[in-house]
């Protein structure tokens, strides 16, 4: 046979080219991935009632981190109201999304996020230190998992015109105090609206305070024994029921979050608990309402003390993610007075930093109104107070097993029965 | 023959090789248009579709439901474990009678309401064609979307159905349309079968339109009434279609979750909590998926016994 293919490359001679081409063009892919820096991080958080925050992250914040390390942020926004957590989830269960987030829930999926204890003592050190209550969330077994970043206060809100022509003249001090006002501003038309229905913020953030200050709590210290089976329970079951029947609107019982927000804007209910987004939306939309809405801090029970419940916003990276070091550098440099500062002010301490170190500051200042929510660090408690948040507690939030016992029992369920089902489902989810 | 010895010889090779390939295409080409293979070519990317969104999500379903599996956990097998617990647990067998209810309740009236709609809609008017399509407009648009417009629906204060009850003098003050128990069970009904009514309504429209004519008429000479045209003519030819039509509407309303989810997230005090969204709470919220699973399981043997009635009626036709 004729070798007239001598001339002609042979298929070794090819697969030398090949070679040498794929590695000409692949080199620089090679030597880009071979360097221990992303291109990019994507970081989730729940989109902010202040938009103010968000537009400060993104305008101010990546471009300026981008310019000193040449890493691109994305910043996935979420809807509020309750889609974060499942979108959270399923990121943690595909092991994909974002590389750090605002870990709302954390204690569903900890063993997901990478130890941040360097950042967060790092911080704690720098910053006048941790109020102490947080670290019962962040901190797992001895290590942060996550930082925090603020608490979104959670206060009274109330429509003061109303309240002065009732003739009450200051927030009420007592729960007593409070129904007693409640009566009133009801026969004049104006009731209450204080949610019980299956929300994640509004709903806990009076009633979990207010069984606290008759002096129970759910769970013991070590989150073993079931604490609520005692007749103050009953008193502030009973407490609820009629504060419900003298002073509420009917509906409130099955409120969502957004449901007290729309009946306050639209001057159906004369106070609520909320954060202060109430008073943003007014402001811009309703300035006449704006003038007159005003803030109280929870109301004082039969033990003397008043709390508040927090609402953390915490950040956690994730340690499936490409370059975990890489997120945890970023989220250090977030942390930086130097950007966290400027970052906090522009959401007008709507998130309001669990550091001593802002106790202080002049951004408190700026709309007097905002005060009651300074002082909502000082006497605030996670909704697992005194007990571990785990696992077992984010379950008794998740089933509404508190909330529903008070709700059932403005429903014309008896006291007994009430409490006695909500220990029986304790019982059951801590085993 | 060719001067060229050579070249002939590729020329007759290129016909040869024309000549088979026209022999393999052909052959190829009988062979898929036999009817088994045919089928089974149509058929297959489908069925892949459905495997790969919904065969394997149900089996991995299943295989959690017998496991105790937290999110981001390693699982443990319990066997039957996740079953007993849902069997001690209250607001299980709540969501699953207020399923039932929910379901029992909307398909009757969307299939009462719906037979009602498409008759309406069989009769000649003005418009007929633009009334046909806007009634589709509940089908249509977003299920989330219409839910938060129910919402301001059954707002106390502002709502349309409060606001008409006290401009019309006809009470004081409305209902609290999802703050009472019974109350909100009735306005979850009442969405489902608004949204619902329209599948029900175009379906038997369809139905009725291809009854014949002669039918009717001949009736009509026999001397029947309208109610007796309609009770032995119009209902007898329309029976298998209500059937299939109410099928498919049980299984849709029985795993509704969209709408309960967006309106009252299965309160208050679980009152309106549905299996669907009760498997949902469990799940994702409380980061239980083996038992999130098991609720959601515990839901198929009704759809068994659905799809297997359905199967005989289709067989029998």
């Amino acid at each position: 046979m004729a070798k007239s293919t001598k001339s002609k490359p042979s298929r070794r001679d090819f697969l030398k080219l090949a070679a040498g081409a794929a590695g000409t063009v692949g080199a620089p892919w090679i030597a880009r991935n071979a360097q221990a820096k992303p291109t990019t991080i994507v970081f989730a958080r729940e989109s902010s009632y202040v938009k103010n925050f968000d537009e400060h992250f993104q305008k101010v914040m990546i471009p300026a981190y981008q310019k000193a390390t040449g890493i691109k942020i994305d910043y996935q926004i979420q809807a509020a109201g309750g889609s974060a957590v499942p979108q959270l989830v399923s990121m943690v269960e595909n092991k994909s999304g974002a590389d750090l987030a605002w870990v709302q829930q954390e204690w569903l999926y900890r063993d997901a996020l990478v130890d941040v204890s360097d950042i967060a003592e790092a911080v704690g050190k720098e910053q006048g230190g941790w109020y102490d209550e947080i670290k019962s969330l962040s901190v797992d077994n001895g290590k942060w998992k996550s930082v925090p970043q603020a608490n979104i206060g959670q206060c009274m809100v109330y429509r003061k015109d109303w309240f002065d022509e009732a003739g009450i003249k200051s927030f009420p001090e007592t729960w007593d105090e409070f129904l007693e006002a409640g009566i009133k501003l009801k026969a004049k038309g104006h009731p209450y609206g204080m949610s019980m229905g299956h929300g994640f913020a509004d709903n806990y953030s009076w009633l979990y305070p207010l069984l606290w200050s008759y002096g129970v709590t759910v769970m013991d210290k070590a989150g073993k024994k079931v604490a609520l089976d005692t007749s103050e329970t009953a008193k502030a079951v009973d407490y609820v029921r009629r504060l419900y029947k003298e002073a509420c609107i009917e509906d409130c019982i099955g409120w969502l979050d957004p449901h007290n927000n729309k009946a306050f804007l639209t001057s159906q209910i004369s106070c609520t608990n909320n954060a202060y987004s109430i008073m943003v939306s007014a402001k811009r939309d309703l300035p006449e309402m704006g003038k007159v809405i005003d803030h109280g801090l929870n109301p004082k029970g039969p033990n003397g003390q008043r709390y508040h419940s927090l609402v953390p916003v915490t950040h956690g990276v994730f340690a499936y993610g490409p370059d975990p070091q890489a997120a945890k550098d970023f989220l250090k440099w977030t942390m930086d007075p130097k950007q966290f500062r400027p970052w906090i002010a522009s959401g007008d301490m709507y998130f309001a930093p669990y550091l001593h170190a802002f106790d202080k500051v002049p951004e408190w200042d700026i709309e007097p109104r905002v005060k009651p929510y300074h002082k909502v660090l000082e006497t605030g408690k996670l909704t697992s107070w005194p007990a571990p948040a785990n696992r077992a507690h984010g379950t008794v939030i998740n089933r509404w097993v508190v909330i529903d016992m008070f709700s059932k029992a403005c429903l014309g369920a008896p006291t007994k029965t009430v409490i006695a089902e909500a220990v029986a489902q304790l019982k059951q989810i801590y085993g | 023959m060719s001067a060229n010895p050579v070249v002939g010889t590729s020329r007759a090779a290129a016909l040869e090789a024309r000549a088979y390939r026209s022999v393999g295409l052909s052959r190829l080409r009988e062979f898929i248009e036999r009817e088994s293979v045919f089928s089974w070519l149509i058929l297959t990317p489908p069925l892949l579709f459905l495997l790969a969104f919904l065969g394997y999500p149900f089996f991995y379903g299943v295989y959690l439901s017998f496991f105790h599996r937290e999110v981001a956990g390693s699982p443990s097998f319990v066997g039957l474990g996740n079953f007993v617990t849902l069997a001690n647990d209250p607001i299980f067998w709540q969501s699953v009678g207020n399923t039932i209810k929910f379901t029992a309740a909307a398909t009757l009236l969307k299939a009462t309401g719906g037979l009602g709609m498409a008759l309406v809609m069989n009769q000649n008017f003005r418009m007929k064609a633009i009334t046909r399509a806007l009634l589709l407009l509940p089908f249509i648009v977003p299920t989330v979307l219409s839910t938060v417009a129910w919402q301001w629906i059954f707002d106390p204060g502002m709502g349309l159905f409060n606001r008409l009850l006290v401009e019309s003098g006809l009470a004081k003050t409305g209902p609290s349309w999802l703050g009472n128990p019974t109350m909100a069970m009735i306005s979850i009904i009442m969405v489902n079968t608004w949204r619902g009514l329209p599948f029900f309504g175009i379906s038997i429209l369809a139905g009725l339109q291809t009854i014949p004519v002669e039918l009717h008429e001949s009736a009509t000479i026999d001397g029947a009434s309208t109610w007796g045209r309609f009770r032995y003519v119009t209902l007898p030819s329309l029976l298998p279609v209500i059937f299939i039509v109410t099928t498919f509407s049980i299984i849709l309303t029985f795993f509704d979750f969209q709408l309960v989810y967006v309106l009252t997230g299965g309160g208050p005090a679980n009152s309106t909590h549905l299996m669907a969204t009760y498997a949902y709470s469990l799940s994702v919220g409380v980061g239980q998926m083996g038992l999130g699973s098991a609720v959601a399981l515990s839901m198929v043997p009704v759809l068994g016994l659905l799809l297997v009635l359905l199967t005989f009626y289709v067989r029998k036709d």
